[in-house]
C-alpha cells in the first residue's frame, strides 16, 4: 500500500465514523457537543479563508454570524420565506458588508486591522441592540428574536431530533474543508499567501494583492453568515449578546491558531482538541469552577504560541508520519512544506 | 444649560480616569509596538489589589497606591519577562508581532477567569471610604468629589510619565527602542531590559487608574473588558503611543459619554464611540495627536 492509498483510506474511515456516529450515539447531550464541535470547525475554516490564508487577524466575525442570523430569521418570522433561501440572502449580505469593511480596513497595519474589526463588531452589536424596527423589518433590540418551533419540516430548516442537525452541519464542514482545500491550490491561494507573506515583494511580481484579499473576505463573510443561520435554527433563538459576541468572535480566532492558521486541517484540529474541553468542563465544573475551560484556553493558546507558533497541526502530522512510518516501514515521502523560511 | 455644564464637567473628570485606564496601554504600544490586550485585566487586578488593601488596611482609598502601584510595577516587569519576551526572541525580525497580540489575549482569559474562580462573580464595592458619593457643589451644579481626585491624578501621573521619559537616562533608552529597536541595541541599551521596563510601567499606571476607580466603581472579574475596549478606542483617537494623546482622548470619550445622552438614548452614545473610531481609524489611523513617529 502505498502513502497516499493510506491517507486515502484514513480519510474515508473518518468520513465513515462521522456518518455513522448519530446511528451508534444516541445521547442528545453528546450529539450536541458535536453539532457545536462541527459548526466551531466549520466557522473557523470560515474564519481561515481571510484569518489564515490573507495573513491578518479579524476579531469580528461575529458580526456575520449576526447578519446570516437576523437576516434568515426575519425573514421567516415576518415574510414566510423559508431559512434555506434566507440563508443565502444572508450570506450575500454579509459578502457585500465583508467587501464593504475590507476595502479600508486591509489598508491597515496588523494591529490597526485586529482592533478596526472588533470595533466593526461591537459597533454591529450595539446598532441591533438599539433598533427594535428597521424600516418595516422587526429587529426586537436587545431582547432578541424567538423562532417558534411549530412548522417541523426539511422547508422550514427545523427537526424535532438532533440529528438532522447534525448531518446539515457534517455536510456544511465538508464542503468549506472541500472549498479550502480548492482554494489552498488554487492561484488565488498561491496570491494570499503571497501577500499575507510579503506583500510588497507580491505587489512588485504583478500581483493583485487587495483584490485577493477582498475576494478571501466576501467568501469568508458568505461562509460565516450561513453558520449563522444554522445557529438560529438550531438554537431557535437569537439576540445581539448571544450571536454578535466578542466571545464568539475571539474563540473562533483561537481555534484557529492553536490548531494552525492558514492550514486546512488545523480549524478542525483545533476545534477538535478545545471544544470537547470547554464543555466537558463545562458539565462537570461549571458550577463549582467557573470559567475553567477559559483558563484552559488562554494556557493552551500561550503554550501553543511559545513553542508551536504555526499551530499543532504541524506536530501532528509529524507524528502522525512518524507512526506510519513504524507501521508500514520507512516509505519515506518527500515532506512538501510551503515555508521558504 | 447649567445642567450641560454640570454634565461636561463630570465628563471631563471621568473621561481624564479613563485617559488614565489607558495611559499604560499607549506606552507598551510606543514601546513594544503591541496592543496589550490583557490590559483590561491588569486594571481589573489592580482594582482587586485595591480593594483588598482598602478593606484589609482600613486606610483611605489613595493610600493604596502605595502598595498597588510597586506591586502592579513588579507583576507586569515579570509577566513582559517570563510570558511575553520568549516570543520576542522568537520573532525577532517582525515589527508587530501579531503572535504577543494573541499572547496576551491569552494571559486576559487567564487572569479574568482566575478571579471569576478565586473571588466568584460578586460586584464588591467598598462601602464605607470618605470618597463614596461625595459631591462638590459649585452654585448650582453637583461634581463628584471622588472623580475630580481621579481628574487631578490622571494629569499628575501623565506628567510624571512624560517628565520620566523625557528626562531620565531610562526613559532616554525607552524612547530610543521605541524609534528603532536595531539602532537602539547597537548603542548598547538591552532592548529586553526596556521592554520589561516599559510594561511594568504601563501596568504600575493601570494600578494606579485602578485606586482612583476603586472609591466610586463596582469591582467584578470581567470589569477590565469594559475598559479594554474603550482604551483600544482613546489610544487610537489620541494618537498610539502618545501620552498627552491618551488623556485628551479620554476626555473626548468621558464628553461624548455625558453629553450625549442630553439629546438622545444613552445607549446610543456607544454606537457613536464605536463609529467615531471606525473613522479615525480609516481617515487618520495615527489618531488626532499622534505624531508621526510613535513618540
Amino acid at each position: 500500500m502505498t502513502r497516499q492509498n493510506i491517507n486515502r483510506f484514513a480519510l474515508i474511515l473518518v468520513g465513515v465514523v462521522a456518518f455513522g456516529l448519530p446511528l451508534v450515539l444516541r445521547s442528545p447531550t453528546y450529539l450536541h457537543i458535536l453539532i457545536l464541535l462541527y459548526l466551531y470547525a466549520y466557522l473557523t475554516s470560515s474564519w481561515n479563508l481571510v484569518g489564515g490564508f490573507a495573513g491578518v487577524l479579524p476579531l469580528g466575525h461575529s458580526a456575520f454570524i449576526g447578519i446570516g442570523a437576523y437576516a434568515s430569521t426575519i425573514l421567516s418570522l415576518q415574510y414566510g420565506i423559508s431559512p434555506w433561501i434566507g440563508m443565502i440572502v444572508g450570506g450575500i449580505l454579509a459578502a457585500i458588508v465583508g467587501i464593504l469593511i475590507g476595502f479600508p480596513t486591509f489598508k491597515m497595519r496588523g494591529a490597526y486591522f485586529a482592533l478596526a474589526t472588533i470595533a466593526f463588531g461591537e459597533g454591529i452589536r450595539v446598532m441591533v441592540e438599539n433598533v427594535d424596527n428597521l424600516g418595516p423589518l422587526k429587529i426586537n433590540g436587545p431582547r432578541g428574536l424567538q423562532i417558534p418551533p411549530t412548522n417541523i419540516g426539511f422547508g422550514n430548516y427545523m427537526f424535532a431530533g438532533k440529528e438532522p442537525y447534525y448531518y446539515i452541519i457534517l455536510v456544511m464542514l465538508l464542503g468549506i474543508l472541500a472549498i479550502t482545500y480548492f482554494i489552498s491550490r488554487s492561484k488565488l491561494g498561491y496570491y494570499l499567501n503571497a501577500g499575507g507573506e510579503e506583500p510588497e515583494a507580491a505587489m512588485a511580481l504583478g500581483v493583485n494583492v487587495a483584490r485577493a484579499k477582498l475576494i478571501a473576505m466576501a467568501m469568508s463573510s458568505f461562509f460565516t453568515a450561513l453558520a449563522g443561520t444554522f445557529y438560529a435554527q438550531f438554537t431557535l433563538y437569537i439576540h445581539p449578546k448571544s450571536v454578535i459576541s466578542l466571545d464568539f468572535s475571539f474563540e473562533i480566532a483561537f481555534i484557529a491558531l492553536i490548531g494552525g492558521r492558514g492550514s486546512i486541517a488545523g480549524p478542525v484540529l483545533g476545534a477538535l482538541l478545545l471544544r470537547p474541553v470547554s464543555d466537558f468542563s463545562r458539565i462537570y465544573f461549571g458550577s463549582t469552577l467557573p470559567g475553567l475551560h477559559l483558563i484552559i484556553f488562554g494556557t493552551v493558546l500561550i503554550l501553543v504560541m511559545i513553542f508551536q507558533p504555526r499551530g499543532l497541526q504541524e506536530p501532528l502530522t509529524r507524528a502522525y508520519n512518524r507512526l506510519l512510518d513504524k507501521i508500514f516501514g520507512g516509505t519515506e515521502q518527500k515532506e512538501i512544506t510551503h515555508e521558504y523560511s | 444649560m447649567i445642567y450641560i455644564l454640570e454634565d461636561a464637567i463630570n465628563g471631563v473628570l471621568m473621561g481624564s480616569i479613563y485617559g488614565l485606564t489607558a495611559l499604560g496601554l499607549t506606552l507598551i504600544f510606543g514601546v513594544l509596538k503591541v496592543i496589550n490586550f490583557a490590559h483590561g485585566s491588569l486594571l481589573m487586578v489592580g482594582m482587586y489589589a485595591a480593594y483588598w488593601a482598602i478593606i484589609l488596611t482600613g486606610v483611605h482609598p489613595y493610600v493604596a497606591l502605595i502598595i498597588v502601584a510597586p506591586v502592579m510595577y513588579l507583576f507586569g516587569y515579570y509577566l513582559q519577562d517570563i510570558v511575553i519576551k520568549p516570543i520576542f526572541k522568537a520573532e525577532k525580525d517582525v515589527r508587530e508581532p501579531i503572535t504577543v497580540i494573541i499572547v496576551t489575549t491569552g494571559v486576559w482569559y487567564i487572569l479574568d477567569n482566575l478571579t471569576l474562580l478565586i473571588f466568584g462573580p460578586t460586584y464588591r464595592n467598598i462601602q464605607d471610604n470618605p470618597l463614596k458619593g461625595k459631591m462638590l457643589e459649585i452654585g448650582e451644579m453637583f461634581i463628584s468629589v471622588p472623580k475630580l481626585w481621579g481628574f487631578v491624578t490622571a494629569v499628575v501621573t501623565a506628567a510624571a510619565v512624560y517628565w520620566f521619559l523625557q528626562k531620565t537616562r531610562m526613559g532616554r533608552a525607552i524612547r530610543a527602542t521605541s524609534l528603532d529597536r536595531e539602532a537602539a541595541s547597537l548603542m548598547g541599551i538591552n532592548q529586553f531590559k526596556v521592554y520589561n521596563v516599559a510594561f511594568g510601567i504601563g501596568t504600575a499606571t493601570a494600578g494606579i487608574a485602578a485606586v482612583t476607580l476603586v472609591p466610586f466603581y463596582n469591582i467584578f472579574p470581567s470589569v477590565g473588558v469594559l475598559f479594554d475596549i474603550k482604551g483600544f478606542i482613546i489610544v487610537v483617537l489620541g494618537g498610539l503611543g502618545s501620552i498627552g494623546g491618551a488623556i485628551l482622548g479620554g476626555i473626548i470619550i468621558g464628553l461624548i459619554e455625558s453629553i450625549a445622552p442630553q439629546f438622545m438614548t444613552a445607549t446610543w452614545t456607544e454606537a457613536i464611540v464605536y463609529g467615531l473610531f471606525l473613522v479615525v481609524l480609516f481617515v487618520k489611523p495615527s489618531g488626532l495627536f499622534g505624531v508621526k513617529y510613535d513618540w
